[in-house]
């Protein structure tokens, strides 16, 4: 590791502007688990680093909104996500996600913010804040922007974010009354990376024979280069009550549509299997739910 | 006995000496090891598998401001003729000279007072190579065009290695072969044959404290301080190369953070060495967990195994070939192939035997011993055969085995005559503990559970020797001088019982002296599970001799050396607090060598180690996902002396074993190691670890061994992976036959046998 500069400055503004500066070499910095692992490998040699971990305290709050909507700041670390009231009472599948999200050591430095923003597929929180509908600002030299978080990936390790503009702010629309799960498979230890990741957030109308899906939302990660929607599963459960051929639909339409690839954790045809469980799956942990 | 400590230490569950100063922080390891001066070296390493080194040019690395010096293996040269090491073979350059012989093999060292620094210039070393063609598959090597060493080195000392001196054009660095009886007549008359050829996978020791080594230059001198388990080899192996008497190589190890076989012989002992040399300042060299990856594995091995059975299920033939896939340097590969080789057939009661057990050089990161030294491998092929020939007469797994275990007074497949190898008691105890004889529930839907048994053994590596000292102060206080190592093992309490026990002193008045081979005497290595037996024999001697000149001193001054407390003894005698009696033990146990035809010996092994598993498991039929939901083992170590410590060594080799069956591989690309990091490679973590396991040290005296103790630090490996195999079998219906058995594999062989296999 090559000796490199760290700035500190005091504002989010201040961090875009030093950012800016179209050096490649010139990263921004929260939590860190992610630049560090990066640095040690050698794959990421910066000059300069520019640490967020001095902005302003607003940006590591966490608070619900009118509707119980969640304004959550970027620099807030995982475990004060994980551990905070007002998302378990509104998103519980937030918390539960974070339970098993890496390890108690990273989530007591990572941040929201990064885990977004590092873009590695194989992170838990994208697909769960997607299925959820959450959008992300960012703050930048011109001054900033709101999108559906969905629009920040663009591809493995890629964001559309540009140079200087950093994630400021979280928001997720109130979980209930939906219903919501997020599963994730790991192959080869419990505590490993995944292989696939589903999370799965229904509107249903509770009726005596069974639940039926006014809205559906499946967002998977990890074995697609990005987390992706899948829209075809989404559309065999739209307006179906759930019986286990809807389910099996579902699954399938899952399996034919995502872009699986495979890695050390599977090849792409096992892993497109394990899609087509997982999704059957998934929806019935959601609806095993009655949080919503 | 004397008056002060009646109750015996021995059988006891002391807690570990060193327990309060390891969680405390306060335990000493090479890392943390600061030297006046010192240089920090960092390894540049070969990125190509196979190749001619055409040009190393350090000219940028040279340049980087904070850069002492650059090392080539050409300047090492220069101050050692001859810089190959190995303790099988002399095949490993320091640094590499001429060739490449695997992604990873270090090619310099970059030198400077700041490790980073010397990290950033080691980035800038530009090597050119001519590539040639490369090696990977053990079964490959034994007739590819690629050979990875132009000649045979042998070590010379191995007697049964002497005759590979010289030989050329070959990647079989040994062949060893054992015959008993008639096996071809047997298979013709046998009424049912079985063949079967099993796989395992590259693996890794993964000790938490990477490999580390510093050395420091005296006047005509040297001090290196490693962590090591062997610093009599390294002693001796440093001064071979150096053509200095031993005296003047003195090698230091404190506690170990895990070695399992990998820390063994040399590692970067020698280039620290040579750079400490070359620069005339301290030199240290730390390894990331990463570089770990490129520096010592686990063979994998390919293992065809054949039997022939009589229709009530006695199994009359075993024929075996194993290939051993040694990677590019021999290591202790060779000695694996052959005293882990004679065991192949497994711990039955055979009569005819044909083995042929093959030493590979492939261009793949080197492979030596690893917690069970080829042991688990093999057991892997025969108790996945054994369970597989009983499927298919439809006898039950547990009688067949009973039917053809090996039991005391027997001979063993090299003719040795079994003793105190409670064989029988383990497989009954894990049979027992299954509660082998009831119903099982097997579960419905996508769920389906199954159990498993598997049994093997192991011959300790011998003859190999141990010397102890005793030193007995004069307030009655006591220092053990011995080059055993701890690395987490728990020897240290170990010896400390044994001192205890002898001399009838308090545990707590022990001091146990760490390795310094300018102060404690010769042990060969901390390996092979063979300290307790070996050193325990000698540490023993040595507190016996100890008491004897006490007891005489006693006499002399005419007082009772059975009740007089001991600084009485010494005040009697010297008139104040003062002198010492030191008492000394050394051990080698009697050995016959194996016949180089037949594999022939009438006492190949000093002591049997015996492991059995049992397993239970949960198979996802949707997934293949492979839950262990129940472990026991059961293995024979003798009579412990201390039975805290043996659990938990049976638990950790079980754990241990439960991640190379699981999850763990080194996957390669044109022998690259693409997942040399441990968030690619996974080891288990808590929550790997089944919910029930159970370990037993069944009821057995080693009669040559101290207090009827003997080796355990590897029986809990020897049978967790066929045990977990046997029950996926007995749940779902499919048969793996290679490692590691992960849940895409056990999905696939479901779909196969469904009719419809799974794409590539």
């Amino acid at each position: 590791m090559a000796p490199f500069e760290l700035l500190e400055p005091r504002t989010l503004r201040e961090a875009a502007a030093l950012l800016a500066s179209g050096d490649a070499t010139v990263r921004p910095f929260a939590g860190g688990t992610a630049v560090m692992l990066m640095m040690k490998m050698g794959v990421l040699r910066p000059t300069r680093l520019v640490s967020l971990r001095a902005i302003e305290k607003r940006y590591s709050g966490i608070e619900a909104g009118a509707g119980g909507t969640l304004r959550i700041g970027a620099m807030a670390t995982l475990s004060t996500l994980e551990r905070s009231p007002v998302v378990r009472k509104e998103a519980p599948v937030i918390t539960r996600t974070l339970r098993t999200l890496s390890n108690v050591r990273v989530r007591n430095v990572a941040t929201v913010g990064g885990h977004l923003a590092h873009a590695d597929p194989h992170m838990d929180l994208p697909p769960v804040l997607i299925a959820l509908g959450a959008t992300i600002s960012t703050v930048d030299a011109k001054g900033g922007r709101t999108i559906p978080l969905e629009q920040l990936y663009s591809g493995y390790l890629e964001t559309t974010l540009g140079r200087g503009e950093l994630i400021s702010e979280v928001t997720v629309p109130r979980q209930a009354p939906r219903r919501a799960a997020y599963l994730k498979c790991t192959t080869r230890s419990v505590d490993d990376w995944p292989a696939l990741g589903v999370a799965v957030v229904l509107d249903t109308a509770s009726e005596n024979e069974g639940a039926v899906v006014r809205d559906a939302r499946i967002v998977i990660s990890a074995a697609t280069d990005t987390p992706k929607r899948l829209g075809a599963a989404e559309s065999a459960l739209r307006g179906a009550r759930v019986d286990d051929s809807v389910l099996r639909r579902a699954g399938d339409a899952a399996a034919s549509e995502a872009a699986v690839i495979g890695d050390e954790h599977g090849s792409a045809a096992y892993k497109r299997e394990l899609l087509r469980v997982y999704v059957v799956r998934a929806v019935r942990a959601a609806l095993a739910r009655n949080e919503g | 006995m004397r008056a002060e400590e009646k109750r015996g230490a021995v059988g006891r569950s002391v807690p570990r000496l060193e327990g309060k100063a390891k969680v405390t922080g306060r335990a000493e390891y090479v890392h943390n090891l600061r030297l006046p001066g010192m240089l920090h070296g960092k390894i540049f390493r070969s990125t190509i598998a196979h190749g001619r080194i055409k040009r190393i040019d350090v000219t940028a690395a040279r340049a980087v401001p904070g850069v002492h010096r650059v090392v080539t293996g050409e300047d090492i040269r220069a101050i050692i003729p001859d810089p190959h090491y190995g303790p099988a073979f002399h095949d490993q350059p320091i640094l590499a000279l001429d060739k490449v012989r695997h992604v990873g093999e270090p090619v310099a060292l970059v030198l400077a007072t700041d490790p980073h620094v010397a990290e950033e210039a080691a980035s800038l070393i530009d090597v050119q190579y001519e590539a040639l063609p490369a090696v990977f598959d053990e079964v490959e090597a034994m007739t590819s065009k690629a050979v990875v060493h132009e000649v045979l080195r042998p070590a010379g000392t191995f007697p049964d290695l002497k005759h590979l001196q010289g030989r050329k054009n070959t990647n079989i660095a040994l062949d060893y072969h054992l015959r008993r009886g008639d096996a071809a007549a047997a298979f013709k008359k046998a009424d049912r044959v079985f063949e079967h050829t099993f796989r395992t996978q590259q693996v890794l020791h993964v000790p938490l404290e990477p490999f580390v080594s510093a050395a420091v230059p005296g006047d005509g001198t040297l001090t290196i301080h490693t962590a090591s388990q062997s610093p009599s080899f390294v002693r001796i192996e440093i001064a071979r190369l150096l053509g200095w008497p031993e005296s003047k190589v003195r090698v230091k190890v404190p506690y170990l953070g895990g070695g399992f076989g990998a820390k063994l012989y040399i590692k970067l002992e020698a280039l620290v060495a040579a750079a400490s040399l070359l620069t005339g300042r301290p030199v240290k060299v730390s390894l990331t967990m990463e570089e770990q990856f490129y520096t010592l594995t686990k063979h994998a091995a390919t293992i065809r195994i054949k039997s022939g059975v009589t229709k009530d299920g006695r199994i009359t033939a075993r024929e075996c070939e194993v290939w051993w896939n040694g990677g590019a340097y021999a290591d202790i590969g060779p000695r694996i192939t052959q005293k882990s080789g004679f065991t192949a057939p497994g711990p039955y009661d055979i009569e005819n035997v044909h083995i042929d057990s093959y030493a590979l050089y492939t261009n793949l990161p080197p492979a030596g011993a690893l917690r069970g030294f080829g042991i688990p491998q093999l057991v892997w092929a025969y108790d996945g055969h054994t369970d597989m020939i009983a499927r298919e007469l439809r006898l039950d797994p547990l009688e067949f085995r009973r039917k053809n275990l090996l039991r005391d007074g027997r001979p063993q497949a090299t003719g040795t005559v079994m003793k105190d190898a409670a064989l029988d008691k383990a497989l009954e105890r894990v049979a027992a503990r299954l509660d082998w004889g009831k119903p099982f529930e097997r579960g419905s839907g996508t769920v389906r559970r199954g159990r498993g048994i598997a049994i093997g053994f192991k011959a300790v590596i011998a003859p190999t020797t141990s010397v102890a000292i005793v030193n007995l102060y004069a307030d009655g206080s006591c220092a053990l001088y011995s080059s055993t190592v701890d690395m987490g093992q728990g020897s240290d309490t170990a010896m400390a019982q044994i001192v205890a026990e002898v001399l009838g002193i308090r545990i707590e008045s022990i001091t146990v002296v760490h390795p310094d081979t300018d102060v404690t005497p010769y042990d060969m290595a901390t390996l092979g599970s063979r300290s307790t037996y070996h050193m325990g024999n000698a540490v023993r001697r040595a507190a016996e001799d100890a008491r004897d000149k006490l007891l005489a001193l006693a006499r002399e001054v005419g007082l009772s050396g059975e009740t007089t407390p001991i600084a009485e003894v010494f005040r009697k005698k010297y008139g104040m607090q003062a002198g010492n009696i030191i008492g000394t033990g050394s051990f080698i146990p009697t050995y016959q060598p194996t016949d180089h035809d037949t594999g022939q010996s009438a006492n190949v092994t000093p002591f049997w180690m015996i492991g059995a598993s049992g397993a239970e498991v949960e198979v996802d039929t949707e997934t293949g996902q492979v839950k262990v939901t129940r472990l026991v083992n059961v293995s024979d170590v003798g009579t412990p002396i201390n039975p805290r410590i043996v659990e938990t060594q049976l638990s950790g080799a079980s754990i241990m074993q439960l991640g190379f069956t699981l999850s763990e591989k080194m996957e390669f690309s044109a022998g690259q190691c693409t997942n040399a990091s441990l968030a690619g490679y996974r080891i288990p973590g808590m929550l790997d670890i089944p919910a029930s396991i159970a370990n037993e040290a069944v009821d057995s005296t080693e009669h040559g061994g101290p207090f009827g103790a003997k080796g355990v630090g590897e029986s809990g490996t020897f049978s967790v992976s066929p045990a977990i195999a046997n029950a996926i079998d007995d749940a779902v219906g499919v048969r793996l036959t290679s490692l590691p058995l992960t849940a895409e594999a056990v999905y696939r062989a479901l779909r196969t046998k469904q009719g419809s296999p799974l794409k590539a």
